[in-house]
């Protein structure tokens, strides 16, 4: 296996309400190697945005706040580092795209421009015109047609919007990049599109991937290995094929069992009854406790720890406890 | 599935809280706008008495103690009988202010309400039909915006006469295009939602729409914009009394009171800074009032 | 085309167009379909291929530029406005976004209630009468009877769709228009609705017109599936046949663009090239053709047609009528 990049080590975070303190993420572990992708999937609200702005110590304090754990890129400790290494680190090595194309383009800026920006930033001595070729190029390749280069961010549709954020972020070749949804508001075939680019860009320079979404497809198709993350907890970690081949937690059975499949004539969907726990009031066992088919007495009384199986697929449940051992 | 297992069960029945309720429980938070709130609360009070006062006792209070001259003790400075001290025809400062927050506050809340009403259905025609009719009330609107509001109230009442009445529809005019255009901006901001869309698809017909759907949802931009035009209609009535051109003495309208003593600036800094604060503190309050109540309806904080 | 016993809605050569500066925008050409009551037809598309313009036009909340729509054999267009009123019981709406589709001011009774209201079902006055259909209605869609008198934004956007649903339900209508009701859903909730929906259509014997940009979703919820770009009908098939055998090129990339959860059937996409055709003022012929690997200039020579190139089975690419793809 290559070199560990990303080492995330019981990562607590919290925001404080008005309505009552949240716990956003309790205790993840995760490990990300150099040019592997890692597919984070759940809901809304469990957490995955949180997690992704943990990593780029971008949480809003307050309300947020990173109450444990730690985070090793490349041996070093992110949240130990001076604001101003964390600046430099951040576009350089780490690039994120957010979910909502509006807040992260520069509405007085050409499309164009703001790529060959970052182009030049990270090629200096590079000519302006040698920039502006290789800008065109990045949004030829997410699929906007190089005459664009002078519209400014809202001649474009929303999915456009996307893809120049996109080109943004890989345009400076950064070692890892987060992508917190980025294909949710995309059509299917440009998602295709722009996650075949991710992936080809990726290839050629090594870049690790944290992807997170709710789409188990866009997961089997890009990643290396995947965390299922439900009401701020990892419940199943492992490669993609344990986790979709050899599906151990309710949850992920419940996620499996909630997308129509394109191959069988089924007519109903085995949908998770109930939702996830209000997370100002979460529950003092298994978080999934009140939705699980399997649950016991002592599911709600205890939460499960994260158990390792031997061959490393990790699951959060009690029912392992002891293939665990 | 879970929902129906907790249908039948007797649970109580959750209780309201709408989007006012959350509104006043934001606002109670901010100190600064509720101390606006509890001052102008106050006035409102104080207006309220001195009108029923001056009602009861057939205007006699008004007539002994308002507006009688004591020329023996014109000018006197603050002391324990007159805490505000004495005019320039010595009367008590602090029962002429008392006595003339009716003027400003009602004068300016009807010339508000004036405004709020014509301007606000002007603004929600405009921003619901769109094209020709949005076309020909906006342009009329930017026509009454180019012209600075004071000098255009000004004008109205030189037209017109000085009179308590002239003078509110001089103000109340110069503040219909503000709320036209707010609420034609905020029509605009709802007319596209879903939900619009589904009040048409249940048969709903227009005037049910415009008004339990859109303005309904259109208020809390409307209201801000209504205290703090209240602050500014506050500022030009007193403005227009300074001038001469508003309320005219010997009623005591702050503004009134406060060009009388501007010639005796150098001999008594009570007569200028007492009507001058009360002003001032008004339009404070509502001011914070106004800010408090954007933050606390804005929307953007629910969802 | 002689009219079927069993048909509930027919409609026939639908435009919708919009004036826009540069021109005409073609959000809807041509659009013709039938559906048999009690049957699905899913209408699938990518953003902006005018799927719900075209919802919206058949229920006349976009006035139709041209076209006929007959609903149990009424001239649907020709009613004026208290005839139209009267229909709105028979033909409803469910909308995407759960958030922006109630009056956030309403309570979940009061939203119920408004089209009892309105189509002067029950008179303001019995309040007792109206309370009782809430809650019959509220059971129905599986909304707890103690969120009676909540507001929308103290729900989440399983239970807000859910009253969407029953809203759309209260006059007990024959036909639904459902458009995109559980895209902006989580995974496990979108199972739920799903569900829900099915079950109602079983009970009730909904007919709906089902509009998503999922494909997985509108293979498991249609009988039928109408595929359109960019206000042009390409394809029409029932369900299993189009996915069996899609026809259209344009289908075919799509499909191949959906990204399957497991790792094991890796994607095989078919790319398109070359660049949208604006929708505005396009011309005669397909408006694919410019992307289309098997395009020839007649493509963009000529009309398209609507065959029946298998039973049941409609396409309007001319070189599969010729028989050359």
């Amino acid at each position: 296996m290559s070199e560990l990049l990303l080492d995330i080590k019981g990562l607590s975070i919290i925001y404080s309400t008005e309505d009552g303190v949240v716990e956003a993420l309790n205790k993840a572990n995760l490990q990300l190697h150099k040019g592997e992708s890692l597919g984070l999937v759940g809901e809304t609200g469990a957490g995955k945005t949180t997690l992704a702005r943990g990593i780029m110590r971008l949480i809003p304090n307050p309300p947020g706040k990173i109450t444990g754990g730690e985070i090793f890129y490349e041996g070093k400790d992110l949240l130990k580092l001076k604001d101003k290494e964390m600046r430099q680190l951040r576009g350089r090595k780490i690039s994120m795209i957010f979910q909502d194309p509006m807040t992260s383009l520069n509405p007085v800026m050409t499309a164009g421009d703001q790529i060959r920006e970052v182009i030049l930033t990270h090629n200096p001595g590079m000519s302006k015109k040698e920039g502006r070729k290789q800008a065109e190029e990045m949004l030829e390749m997410v699929g906007i047609n190089a005459s664009r280069y002078d519209d400014y961010p809202h001649q474009f549709s929303g999915g456009m919007k996307q893809r120049v954020v996109i080109a943004i972020a890989l345009a400076c070749n950064p070692e890892l990049l987060i992508a917190d949804e980025p294909t949710t508001a995309l059509d299917v075939t440009i998602q295709a599109q722009v996650l075949e680019m991710i992936h080809d860009l990726k290839q050629k320079n090594n870049t690790a991937m944290l992807l997170i979404t709710h789409d188990l497809g866009v997961v089997a198709q890009n990643c290396d290995t995947v965390a299922i993350i439900y009401a701020g907890e990892i419940v199943e970690y492992g490669t993609l094929r344990q986790v979709y081949k050899n599906i151990l937690h309710p949850y992920t059975e419940g996620l499996f069992g909630s997308i129509p499949s394109l191959d069988t004539t089924s007519t109903r969907l085995n949908a998770i009854d109930g939702m996830m726990p209000d997370p100002t009031l979460l529950p003092k066992g298994c978080k999934f406790a009140d939705r699980c088919k399997f649950a016991e007495k002592r599911c709600l009384e205890k939460d499960p720890e994260l158990i390792t199986l031997s061959d490393g697929h990790k699951v959060r449940c009690f029912r392992y406890e002891q293939e665990g051992k | 599935m879970e929902e129906n297992r907790i249908t039948n069960e007797t649970a109580p029945v959750k209780k309201q809280r709408s989007l006012w309720d959350e509104a006043w429980r934001r606002f109670r938070k901010n100190k600064t706008a509720m101390g606006g709130l509890i001052y102008l609360s106050i006035l409102v009070i104080i207006a309220i008495s001195t009108t029923v006062i001056d009602w009861v006792t057939k205007n006699q209070v008004y007539k002994n103690y308002i507006i009688k001259q004591d020329l023996l003790h014109r000018l006197k400075g603050p002391s324990a009988q007159h805490i505000f001290g004495q005019d320039e025809f010595g009367r008590d400062i602090f029962l002429r202010m008392l006595w003339g927050t009716r003027y400003s506050l009602f004068m300016g809340a009807l010339a508000i309400i004036f405004a709020l009403i014509i301007g606000g259905f002007l603004g929600a025609l405009a921003g619901y039909y769109g094209k020709k009719v949005d076309a020909v009330i906006m342009r009329a609107m930017d026509i009454l915006l180019a012209i600075p509001s004071m000098l255009l109230a000004t004008a109205i009442v030189a037209a017109l006469g000085t009179s308590l009445v002239n003078v509110l529809i001089a103000i109340g005019i110069s503040y219909i295009p503000t709320f036209a255009r707010t609420v034609r901006a905020s029509v605009l901001t709802v007319k596209d939602r879903d939900f619009i869309e589904a009040a048409r698809a249940i048969g709903c017909d227009d005037s049910e729409i415009i008004f339990k759907y859109i303005v309904m949802n259109a208020l809390a931009p409307i209201i801000v914009q209504a205290t703090l035009g209240l602050a500014g209609a506050i500022l030009s009535i007193a403005g227009l009394s300074f001038l001469g051109l508003g309320i005219q003495p010997p009623t005591p309208e702050w503004g009134a009171m406060l060009s009388n003593a501007r010639t005796y600036i150098r001999d008594a800094w009570h007569v200028t800074v007492m009507p001058g604060l009360g002003i001032m503190l008004t339009i404070l309050s509502l001011n914070l009032m106004g800010d408090g109540l954007r933050d606390a309806l804005d929307p953007k904080l629910k969802n | 085309m002689a009219e079927k016993s069993n048909e509930i809605l027919r409609v026939n050569h639908l435009k919708k167009y919009f004036p826009v500066p540069a021109g005409m925008l073609h959000a809807v050409d041509d659009i013709s379909f039938t559906i048999d009551n009690g049957k699905t037809l899913g209408v699938v598309g990518e953003s902006g291929c005018g799927k719900s313009t075209m919802g919206r036009a058949i229920l006349r909340l976009h006035e139709p530029t041209s076209g006929e729509v007959y609903f149990q054999g009424k001239d649907v267009l020709a009613l004026d406005k208290q005839g139209m009123k009267q229909l709105r019981r028979d033909m409803q709406i469910i909308f995407q976004d759960p958030y922006a589709s109630l009056n956030p001011r309403m309570t979940v009774s009061e939203a119920i209630a408004a089209p009892l209201l309105v189509q002067k079902i029950y008179s303001r006055r019995d309040k007792a009468e109206i309370e009782k259909r809430v809650r019959e209605i509220m059971d129905l869609v599986g909304l707890a009877n103690r969120l009676i008198n909540t507001y929308p934004h103290e729900l989440d956007g399983g239970r807000r769709q859910r009253i969407g649903i029953a809203r759309a339900l209260a006059l007990n209508p024959k036909f639904i228009v459902c458009d995109e009701p559980v895209s902006a859903l989580d995974v496990s909730i979108q199972a739920q609705i799903l569900n829900l929906m099915a079950d109602l259509q079983d009970e009730l014997g909904l007919t709906y017109l089902f509009i998503t940009h999922d494909l997985s979703v509108v293979k498991y919820v249609s009988d039928d599936i109408l595929v359109m770009y960019l206000g042009q009908m390409v394809e029409k098939a029932p369900s299993d046949k189009l996915f069996k055998k899609p026809m259209h090129p344009y289908t075919q990339a799509l499909l191949s663009a959906i990204p399957i959860p497991d790792p094991d059937l890796p994607m095989n996409r078919i790319t398109m090239k070359g660049e949208l055709t604006s929708p505005v003022n396009p011309g005669i012929g397909c408006r694919f053709a410019k992307r289309c690997p098997y395009a020839k200039d007649e493509c963009s020579q000529q009309e398209m047609v609507l065959t029946e190139e298998e039973p049941g089975h409609f396409v309007t690419c001319l070189r599969v009528q010729r028989g050359e793809i």
